[in-house]
């Protein structure tokens, strides 16, 4: 999103990284390298606009919403005695402040309203608006120093609790956040379903940290921090923060420290910028500075094919031959019948069909269980539960089935770089060759192949935040959320006579049950369809971002031999005269790209 | 007969039956339980304040309350003539054990046993509030320690017998594990989802508003709120809002208290606003006060944050003057009277009902699990009841309402709601009128009813359900005017005799 882009208060880390990028741009214009331009562009756009998530999960009525509020000086999240929250509220940098409701759509739909009238849209609502579109989340704008570096805080629906499909979409999103901010407030200690909860949030996010809302109200929070710390001693590494949001927004509004230090937020401000956005704006910073490094080094080869040849003309058609052959290999890296091109291809049809299988037997075995639960109780009874239970325990099981594409899509996505670079990386080294005194140690090579691959990594990455991180599981899980099993006719007659009464009542039971069961099935063929097809669709954009990463950089390499080719071969044909002052002009080209190198590794780590 | 003299028989059949087989102790039991007073149990999720509330209950300060979770071992509370508590172990013969109380809580020495290994503990406390009813304190659902979260499951959710007749339920706000809790807690055969047996309480509502002075009325419009949800209908009759610790301390204001609170509310609003802004801000600022810390954390314990605020407001404003002034404006404020005439009018005014059906199911599942001969004609007179007993007809149609089976216009539901005794078996909640309305006009009301129900059972257009419910309505506005022409009628005496008792 470029509308909000270069905040003033831009993080120091990214500016450095951007003026890096910047730098390299400049070298792929100058050296006729527009290709290599594009990548890094692509790189500028992310430092713009880097999208580190802060995901605010919790019970219900435990004060997320304030939470937000208080942490961010403002009151744009509605907070309400009764209702909850019943959207996702994406909370992000904006130099003017504003909100849009976002639509299911590919990309997004977004709409503008007026920041006033949020509260329409955002808390829970009785009944769905007759007629409207549901919206899958609020993008809220704001201009606050803490968001500048990019961060958005999400605020998640706390309606139905920790167990219902909005506590397992809130799961989805934590699962690609930077940070999880558990909510519970000091009325209680943890209850089993907290915990359980915190557990699941803690293996899908290891910076996790536990916020004890409302101390200014409980006189015995102390006490309940204690107690809780005794029960997270089963999960180490989550820390507690007490805190009180009431406080926190009456320091602000009034500019009081002293205030401000007793709502405790000054530690939950630290945390979230200094571990969280700074851990992630480093990580952001050293792999945009990976990208430049990857660059120069490119450039750098071409330059240094033709220097070999200037310096040793008699050696030049040996390096000639040599060149013509890694040109053959990168040619076979771009084509379709590529190694990495095979594996992923591959790859992508096995997984369409593993996760697909995993979804089947999952919903598979949730009938079972349903159909096990309608013959132990009456639906006339039990249908809401079995309803909300069905539901809930579906947006489970998708859950994992994502956690699944997501392990295996990883693991993919590995192979296919390490089979791209087995194939590329020969031609660097290679292309390296000819300098020889140039050669980087062995370790070092490592290091920047942990570099490359991070970056590599990272447009894998980006696919899948696409499908995960709020957008589409939010709206995948809503819109669950909106499909229900639908009452069941349960023609209860209201059977008054003594000799009726039992043999009415058990045949209108098994009449019962036999709808039940069937409600079930409709329902779970069409959470099969829909999820399918998210799967499908998902899978197929992963499929094409990294079909397109790997494609461009062979282009890219591509390009650098033909290049280093072009260049050897006109270096054969100059004079002594032009040799030497090429070689001098080669040198200080050179010099400068090898020093725009040297900061980036710095910056790169 | 009515229901008590046909269950009561029905009783006796039994025990004729069962004389002399291991069951006879059982049915015993069975039949003083039914002459005993209604059990009431309180349930909810952990930290719902079960215990505060019963206190508040009681008017005293009898079960230990702390931040943590602190109910481990069901808890019955029970009126007698002697102070006295008795622990029935899992393995064992129950004994008696000893306990001391300075100025707070009950303290019982467990005499070694660990809370698990304890089934319950029974306390008998001579006390004019446990007279109408006994009141069951239960460990809270949704512990993380998990036997004592099954106890309070047992407890409610037995296949047979319910050791409750009625249950009392905190919820801090409606959570879906609630829900779950109150289905398990209804029993299918007397009457479908029965909410007949259940109120819901919007427990600790002074939290809702985290304190602000008008959390009571943000917590009442959420109860009203429950009380029409479809949900919640179904498993309750209906929802109260109630600040428990409030009204605990309310019950138990001691003038020491009335004399701290008086200090500050002697301060400026502003002041106190400033030294009441947060629980630790109270404890530390402003020495000048002339409370010490620990004065003002016991204050804090007994009222909250929102008590302290409260009371200094009443105080400042002259609206209480006297500790006896303040304890009232507390307690209403509270709702625990709220709840008090809720109790009435749904619990205490249908004892017979309830108990009449505890034992009811308690001679079902005998007759079924253990069948001899006799037991037969037991069996057969149980169902004769629960099938044709008038009280019974009128829980099944009120179920079949909240369940939401029963189709009809908002307004005649509404009015049958009412007519089958769903807001109390009074005659004025059955006829929607105000309690000191005069003879004439119930009759007439009464006759305009029955007219009205009649047309409806009979017209041919009214849908099935409809209709077998407004058969019921006919008779329970025959029921009315029988009464009003001096027809003797157990519910109507029984609740005279309830006011006698308060």
């Amino acid at each position: 999103m470029t509308e909000n882009a270069r905040p003033q208060e831009a993080s120091p880390a990214l500016q450095q990284a951007a003026q890096l990028v910047e730098l390299g741009m400049r070298a792929c214009e100058a050296y006729g390298r527009s290709d290599l331009g594009e990548r890094l562009a692509a790189t500028r756009r992310t430092l713009d606009d880097p999208g580190i998530y802060v995901v605010v999960v919790g019970d219900f009525k435990q004060g997320k919403s304030s939470l937000v509020n208080a942490l961010l000086g403002t009151n744009v999240c509605p907070v309400d005695d009764d209702v909850a929250t019943g959207l996702p509220t994406y909370v992000r940098y904006g130099q003017q402040p504003g909100a849009e409701l976002l639509y299911d759509a590919d990309p997004p739909e977004r709409e503008p309203i007026e920041l006033e009238r949020l509260r329409e849209h955002v808390v829970e609502r009785t009944e769905q608006d007759a007629g409207g579109r549901r919206p899958s989340g609020v993008v809220v704008k704001l201009p606050r120093t803490m968001l500048a570096s990019g961060l958005v805080v999400v605020d998640t629906p706390g309606i139905g609790g920790l167990s219902s499909t909005y506590a397992a979409a809130s799961l989805a999103a934590v699962s690609m956040a930077d940070a999880v901010l558990f909510v519970t407030d000091a009325a209680q200690e943890l209850t089993q379903v907290e915990v359980d909860y915190l557990r699941r949030v803690q293996e899908m996010c290891d910076t996790t940290i536990c916020v004890v809302t409302k101390t200014d109200f409980y006189p015995a929070w102390r006490k309940i921090v204690e107690l809780n710390q005794r029960h997270l001693e089963q999960l180490p590494g989550t820390d507690m923060l007490p805190v009180s949001s009431t406080l926190r927004a009456r320091a602000v509004r009034a500019e009081d420290t002293d205030l401000n230090a007793e709502s405790g937020f000054p530690d939950l401000v630290r945390f979230v910028t200094g571990r969280v956005a700074g851990g992630a704006v480093a990580r952001l910073a050293a792999s945009a500075a990976a990208d430049v490094v990857a660059v120069c080094r490119q450039i750098e080869s071409q330059f240094e094919a033709e220097r070999s040849v200037l310096a040793d003309p008699a050696a030049s058609a040996k390096i000639m031959e040599e060149l013509t052959a890694v040109k053959r290999r990168v040619e076979e890296l771009r084509g379709s019948a590529a190694k990495w091109s095979q594996t992923l291809n591959d790859g992508i049809g096995d997984l369409n069909s593993d996760v697909d299988h995993d979804l089947r037997g999952r919903i598979r075995r949730l009938t079972e269980e349903a159909d096990d639960l309608i013959d132990e109780f009456d639906p006339a009874d039990s249908w809401h539960e079995v309803e909300g239970w069905l539901e809930a325990a579906v947006a489970e099981e998708i859950v994992e089935n994502y956690s699944l594409l997501r392990a295996r899509a990883d693991e993919l996505s590995e192979r296919v770089w390490r089979h791209f670079q087995e194939a590329s990386g020969q031609v660097l080294d290679q292309l390296a060759v000819y300098n020889p005194a140039d050669l980087v140690p062995r370790a070092e090579v490592e290091h920047k192949m942990d570099l490359e691959k991070m970056s590599v990594r990272k447009q894998a990455m980006t696919a899948l935040k696409g499908s995960y991180m709020g957008i589409l599981m939010f709206t995948m899980l809503g819109s669950m959320a909106g499909l229900t099993l639908g009452p069941i006719a349960v023609g209860i007659g209201l059977a008054m006579g003594l000799g009726s009464l039992r043999t009415e009542k058990k045949r209108q039971l098994t009449q019962r049950r036999s709808q039940a069961k069937n409600a079930v099935r409709r329902y779970c063929d069409e959470v099969h369809f829909r999820v399918g097809k998210d799967l499908r669709d998902t899978l197929r954009r992963i499929q094409r971002q990294l079909r397109d990463h790997y494609s461009a950089r062979a282009e890219e390499l591509n390009r650098s031999t033909a290049q280093s080719l072009q260049a050897a071969s006109d270096a054969v044909n100059r004079t002594k005269a032009e040799r030497d002052k090429r070689l001098a002009d080669i040198d200080a080209e050179l010099a400068r790209l090898r020093e725009l190198r040297r900061r980036a590794e710095a910056v790169a780590g | 007969m009515n229901l008590v003299e046909r269950t009561r028989a029905t009783l006796a059949k039994a025990l004729d039956v069962y004389r002399g087989t291991r069951h006879e102790p059982r049915l015993a039991a069975v039949q003083d339980r039914f002459d005993e007073p209604l059990r009431v149990a309180i349930a909810g999720r952990v930290k719902a304040g079960k215990s505060t509330l019963l206190n508040a209950l009681v008017g005293e300060r009898l079960a230990p309350t702390d931040a943590g979770e602190c109910t481990r071992i069901v808890t019955w509370y029970r009126d007698g003539h002697t102070y006295e508590v008795l622990a029935r172990p899992r393995d064992g013969e129950p004994r008696q054990l000893r306990f001391h109380r300075d100025g707070g809580a009950l303290e019982v020495d467990l005499a070694g046993y660990a809370p698990e290994d304890v089934d319950e503990l029974v306390i008998t406390w001579p006390s004019q509030a446990l007279r109408t009813a006994t009141l069951i304190d239960t460990p809270g659902i949704g512990s993380l320690t998990e036997t004592s979260a099954r106890r309070a499951w047992e407890l409610l959710t037995a296949d047979e017998e319910t050791p409750a007749d009625a249950v009392l339920y905190l919820m801090r706000h409606l959570h879906p594990q609630d829900v779950e809790f109150l289905q398990a807690f209804r029993d299918t055969e007397v009457s479908r989802p029965n909410p007949i047996n259940a109120i819901g309480v919007l427990s600790r509502a002074d939290e809702i508003g985290v304190g602000r002075l008008d959390s009571m009325a943000s917590a009442r419009k959420i109860a009203n709120r429950l009380s029409t949800d479809p949900k919640v209908r179904r498993v309750v009759q209906t929802v109260v809002p109630v600040a428990g610790l409030l009204a605990e301390t309310a019950a138990t204001l001691t003038e020491t208290e009335m004399q701290q609170l008086r200090r500050i509310s002697e301060r400026s609003a502003r002041e106190v606003e400033g030294l009441l802004l947060s629980a630790d801000r109270f404890v530390e600022k402003m020495p000048e006060l002339g409370l010490t810390s620990m004065e003002r954390q016991a204050l804090l314990e007994r009222f909250g944050l929102f008590g302290i605020r409260l009371a200094a407001a009443l105080l400042r404003r002259g609206v209480a003057t006297t500790a006896t002034e303040l304890a009232r404006e507390l307690a209403g404020r509270s709702g625990v009277e709220e709840l008090r005439s809720v109790l009435e009018t749904l619990f205490f005014e249908r004892r017979d009902i309830l108990k009449s059906r505890s034992a009811l199911l308690a001679l079902d599942a005998l007759t079924r699990a253990e069948p001899r001969a006799g037991s037969e004609a037991v069996a057969a007179a149980v169902e004769e009841i629960i099938a044709s007993a008038h009280p019974f007809r009128e829980l099944r149609v009120l179920s079949s309402l909240r369940a939401g089976w029963v189709s009809g216009k908002p307004a005649v539901l509404e009015e049958l709601e009412h007519i089958i005794g769903g807001a109390g078996g009074g005659v004025h909640h059955r006829l929607r009128l105000p309690e000191d309305a005069d003879t004439a006009t119930v009759t007439s009301a009464a006759a305009r009813a029955l007219a009205g129900w009649q047309q409806r059972a009979e017209n041919p257009l009214t849908g099935h359900e409809l209709a077998a419910a407004a058969r019921v309505a006919v008779r329970s506005c025959e029921g009315i005017l029988a009464e009003l022409s001096g027809e003797p009628d157990g519910s109507r005496t029984r609740a005279a005799e309830m006011e006698r008792h308060r």
